[in-house]
């Protein structure tokens, strides 16, 4: 790290660039290598060292570990013993391939993501939109928008599991309206109960994009739409969905991969071992792991 | 993106009547109605709990949504049944910690990717984004596999005691905490920190001094998260627990299953025990609302 340069060459360095001693742009390089201000011969290195050993330890080394095992001849009772196990190469992602459910809970889990999060999206418009102009008690109405999302998810499928259980409220609710149902958490109806409850507690997570969204839409907008008298249905369809379709987009990116990835809610709603219907790739994940 | 969306939600413009009548976007009635009818949706539900938790047990088998008969003594039989204290003690002291620790760890690396540039940063910081998507059920095994493995090679018995969850929560909550600090540090002004150098202040006086007092809500912020992610996990604790170190999460799960052989689960007391998980969350989000929506769009966490 020796400079060959004076040290008055070094501190000047800077300063002729107009910026003040020791700032370098954030995200860039140093915008002359040979001017190293005295920030950057002493950067405290040891401040990441923490958090970056354990996040090596405890993310990196087992998905590299999980790479390894992969490859590897090994069942419940010879796991502790994984240094010893025989390479077996791909012939454990062909037997998972073939001869265990997993290409069905794929395609049960891929259809869950994608229903949830596409279902889920209007809801989060409307409310978005609804709650967007001021009135008495809107920030009451937009606390309890919150609640669905913030719950712990497994105080949701606690709740959901007993409301859906056989002769629970729900289905008294559905039988005052003359609905009589099957069963909600077994059998191919769990499926869509599982939608459903996702499609509870994950609507204000699109009401909360779609809001700050609607945010980025000018005044000006606004009162152009209203000089060149647009209806509302007009003025929505023509003038502010352009704006939200960035955020409903990223959105349903993010909501389709939380969907895909969510554990809690089908555990705790039908337990282990999952009913054939939402046996979900992450619920086959730890069933075939423990 | 995270910066965008860290900003309050809150209306740009002081909107006087006249102005609302321009950014208006639905008709009143309908405004009306979708309030009306999400309000209902999100309401029942939680009405439910509350209700519920005062009933008594064949009541809710039955499917009454209004107690029948008062019963609030499930509040205090919850402690007994099972050991719910114990748990909710389990999930204080280990979420607790996992808060404090991660921010700190969080504040001090983001300071250091925030305010000095080498190579190697831009990688560190795109690995930051790329760690918090990896699935949990994929980390559970090989988690499970290495801290087996720590107990033959080292004797170091972890699994099964609450550092275990400390550790992989720790862990876990790293990634978005650090980047929640990095958002937040980077709109800081660093005059103070130059003046500070200049009087010949080391980093970790310029860190602890001036950097960390200055950023508290952004601290704030990343521990409730850590919080939250160790106070919701399901997966890990059920794995790596047993009945002395089980987190409230878990605890919650035995109501549903302490009455098996034909008797009907104790649902009074499962809600109950229910509402007394969520409330602490749901206070949290309430009054920190405006500093952790920010955070709620940027990564959907919760």
């Amino acid at each position: 790290m020796t400079t060959t340069t004076p040290a008055s060459v070094t501190r000047a360095a800077p300063q002729a660039d107009g910026r003040p001693l020791g700032s370098t742009p954030t995200g860039g390089r140093p915008a002359r290598r040979r001017g190293r201000s005295p920030n950057e011969r002493n950067r405290p290195f040891w401040m990441l060292a923490p958090g970056g050993i354990l996040m090596i330890l405890v993310i990196v080394v087992p998905l590299i570990l999980a790479i390894v095992i992969s490859l590897l001849d090994l069942d419940q009772y010879t796991l502790r013993s994984w240094l010893q196990a025989p390479f077996i190469g791909l012939q454990n992602f062909i037997e998972a391939l073939t001869r265990s459910t997993l290409l069905r809970s794929i395609g049960i889990s891929v259809s869950f993501a994608a229903i949830a999060a596409v279902v889920t999206l209007p809801i989060g418009v409307a409310a978005a939109i609804a709650t967007q102009n001021k009135f008495v008690g809107r920030g009451l109405v937009r606390s309890i928008f919150l609640i669905p999302y913030v719950l712990p998810a497994f105080v949701v499928g606690t709740v959901w599991r007993t409301m859906l259980q056989p002769g629970g409220v729900v289905d008294d609710a559905l039988a005052s309206f003359g609905i009589h149902t099957g069963l909600w958490l077994n059998g191919p109806q769990s499926f869509w109960a599982l939608i459903l409850v996702q499609i509870w507690s994950s609507w204000p997570f699109f009401y909360l994009l779609v809001l700050a969204g609607l945010q980025a839409v000018d005044h000006e907008v606004h009162e152009a739409a209203a000089i060149d008298g647009a209806l509302w249905w007009t003025k929505l369809r023509y003038v502010i969905f352009p704006y939200l379709r960035g955020p409903i987009a990223l959105a349903v990116i993010i909501s389709f991969l939380h969907n895909i990835n969510g554990f809690t809610l089908p555990f705790v709603l039908f337990g282990v071992p999952a009913p054939q219907d939402v046996d979900v790739l992450p619920v086959l994940t730890y069933i075939t792991s423990f | 993106m995270t910066e965008v969306l860290t900003r309050p939600i809150t209306p740009r413009h002081p909107s006087t009547p006249r102005n609302d009548d321009v950014t208006r976007l639905l008709p009143k009635p309908l405004l009306v109605i979708v309030i009306a009818v999400l309000l209902v949706i999100v309401l029942a539900p939680v009405l439910y709990i509350l209700f519920a938790s005062i009933n008594s047990d064949v009541s809710v088998a039955q499917g009454a949504f209004f107690p029948t008969e008062l019963h609030f003594d499930n509040y205090v039989k919850i402690w007994s049944t099972v050991d719910l204290g114990n748990g909710l003690f389990n999930s204080v002291v280990v979420c607790g910690a996992v808060a404090i620790v991660c921010a700190l760890l969080a504040v001090s690396s983001a300071y250091v990717l925030v305010r000095y540039s080498f190579r190697g940063r831009l990688t560190v910081l795109r690995a930051l984004l790329g760690l918090q998507s990896i699935p949990g059920t994929l980390m559970l095994l090989p988690v499970f596999v290495l801290f087996s493995t720590a107990a033959t090679t080292f004797g170091i018995q972890i699994i099964g005691t609450r550092s275990a969850l400390f550790i992989t929560y720790l862990t876990f909550a790293l990634p978005f905490s650090t980047w929640v600090m990095v958002t937040y540090l980077r709109g800081l002004p660093r005059e103070l920190e130059e003046a500070a150098r200049i009087d010949g202040a080391s980093s970790w006086r310029i860190l602890t001094r001036i950097v960390i007092p200055l950023s508290w809500p952004g601290i704030v912020v990343s521990a409730i998260f850590a919080f939250l992610l160790g106070w919701n996990d399901v997966l890990f604790a059920s794995v790596m627990t047993n009945p002395e170190s089980r987190t409230a999460a878990i605890a919650l799960q035995v109501f549903g299953a302490t009455q098996e052989g034909g008797a009907i689960p104790l649902y009074g007391e499962m809600m109950a025990a229910s509402l007394i998980c969520a409330v602490p969350v749901v206070v949290l989000y309430l009054v920190f609302q405006r500093y952790l929506v920010g955070g709620l769009t940027a990564g959907g966490v919760k």
